[in-house]
């Protein structure tokens, strides 16, 4: 995974024995392999859906999907840095059948989360409906918010959003420096001196 | 882009991965431009909120062992069901894949597949569609005979050590 514009609270996610795992699996295919590959990334797709509104039965559901995928398709991969991004393509393009399917209406409704699902959050009452990355996401267009949870969440770099999402790198920074924008409405400000101390500490460090 | 500065500029200063040219063009600026410096605390401020929140999602979405066990289970029966009697395992098409291609510069590719179908034919599998990891081993035995008898020993046990992984 590239490290570029990651800061600390990334680093602590990329793993890089992640990479000799994902390796190994694409040099071998076998099953031991695999089970490696989905005891270190099945976590993070799961935890995708559950923040893009799926509740957690079908958020299951589609994250065994998606490893079916990857036991099945993995093939068609060569290089393990490309792994994830290929990884959450599989992941969303799953979600995005869901939702279709799902839809009764004649309207596509791309974001059915809010009222339908909301009952099904209940699945896990403690953790999801109270986590404050929810209410931040909230305030962002359904595009946005696979971005910011790729992004911030799951630690994709822009690259690795740019092959999961299929858009170029450029479109990529825009939407993210957009959703950030839109959450600094909804944020409020730095304590006084705070961005200050950030650019001293910066120019400290260069 | 405002005052000089682009999205892109901003985007790369907040995740502080933007050339030294571009971060002190930023910093020269915030420093006279109290407009610009409100929006740097707002979006650095919601950047940060973003982060807490994400670290927090992380801490908190984590299945049991036994969950995740489970969906592993899953993930294997619904691989299991989907396959059509006489697919080919992942794995052993891979390593018959390998072994084609050791076998082919050597004797020619249609030569390749005749020894490997016909060291499935006299192995437990019976046809090369029924080899399994299960009856891998008989398979490779009868393979290796088959490779030592057309190019030697050392071709064979070329071939026995390719079979393996």
């Amino acid at each position: 995974m590239s490290s570029s514009g990651a800061e600390g609270y990334l680093a602590e996610i990329l793993q890089v024995e992640d990479k000799h795992v994902i390796e190994e699996f694409l040099a071998t295919r076998s099953d031991e392999a695999f089970c490696a590959v989905f005891e270190a990334a099945c976590v993070r797709v799961r935890r995708y859906f559950l923040l893009r509104g799926l509740d957690a039965a079908t958020a299951d559901d589609m994250t065994q999907n998606v490893f079916v995928k990857v036991y099945r398709e993995a093939g068609q991969l060569r290089e393990a840095d490309r792994f994830y991004g290929w990884l959450f393509a599989v992941a969303r393009n799953e979600m995005i059948s869901y939702w279709r399917r799902e839809a009764v209406s004649d309207k596509v409704q791309l974001e059915p989360l809010e009222k339908s699902h909301a009952a099904n959050l209940m699945t896990e009452p403690e953790v999801l409906p109270a986590l404050r990355i929810k209410q931040l996401l909230k305030a962002l267009d359904p595009p946005e918010r696979d971005l910011v949870v790729l992004r911030f969440v799951e630690g994709l770099s822009y690259e690795e959003l740019a092959v999961a999402l299929k858009l170029p790198l450029g479109t990529i920074k825009w939407r993210i420096f957009n959703a950030r924008k839109k959450l600094s409405r909804i944020a409020g400000p730095l304590p006084a001196g705070d961005a200050r101390k950030q650019i001293n500490s910066r120019k400290q460090i260069n | 882009m405002k005052h000089g500065i682009s999205e892109l500029d901003w985007n790369d200063y907040l995740d502080r991965c933007a050339p030294q040219d571009v971060c002190d063009r930023i910093e020269t600026h915030l420093i006279g431009c109290l407009q610009c410096w409100e929006f740097y605390e707002r979006v650095s401020s919601a950047t940060r909120d973003l982060q807490d929140a994400a670290e927090e999602a992380r801490a908190r979405i984590t299945p049991e062992d036994r969950h995740l066990h489970r969906m592993l289970s899953g993930v294997f029966a619904r691989v299991r069901a989907a396959e059509p009697k006489g697919d080919l395992h992942p794995q052993v098409k891979g390593r018959l894949s390998r072994l084609e291609t050791v076998l082919a510069p050597f004797c020619g590719p249609q030569a390749a597949v005749c020894a490997l179908q016909a060291a499935a034919r006299n192995s437990p599998a019976a046809s090369l569609d029924q080899v399994t990891l299960d009856n891998w081993g008989p398979f490779l035995e009868r393979l290796t005979a088959i490779a030592a008898a057309m190019c030697g020993e050392t071709f064979a046990g070329l071939v026995r050590e390719s079979g393996q992984y």
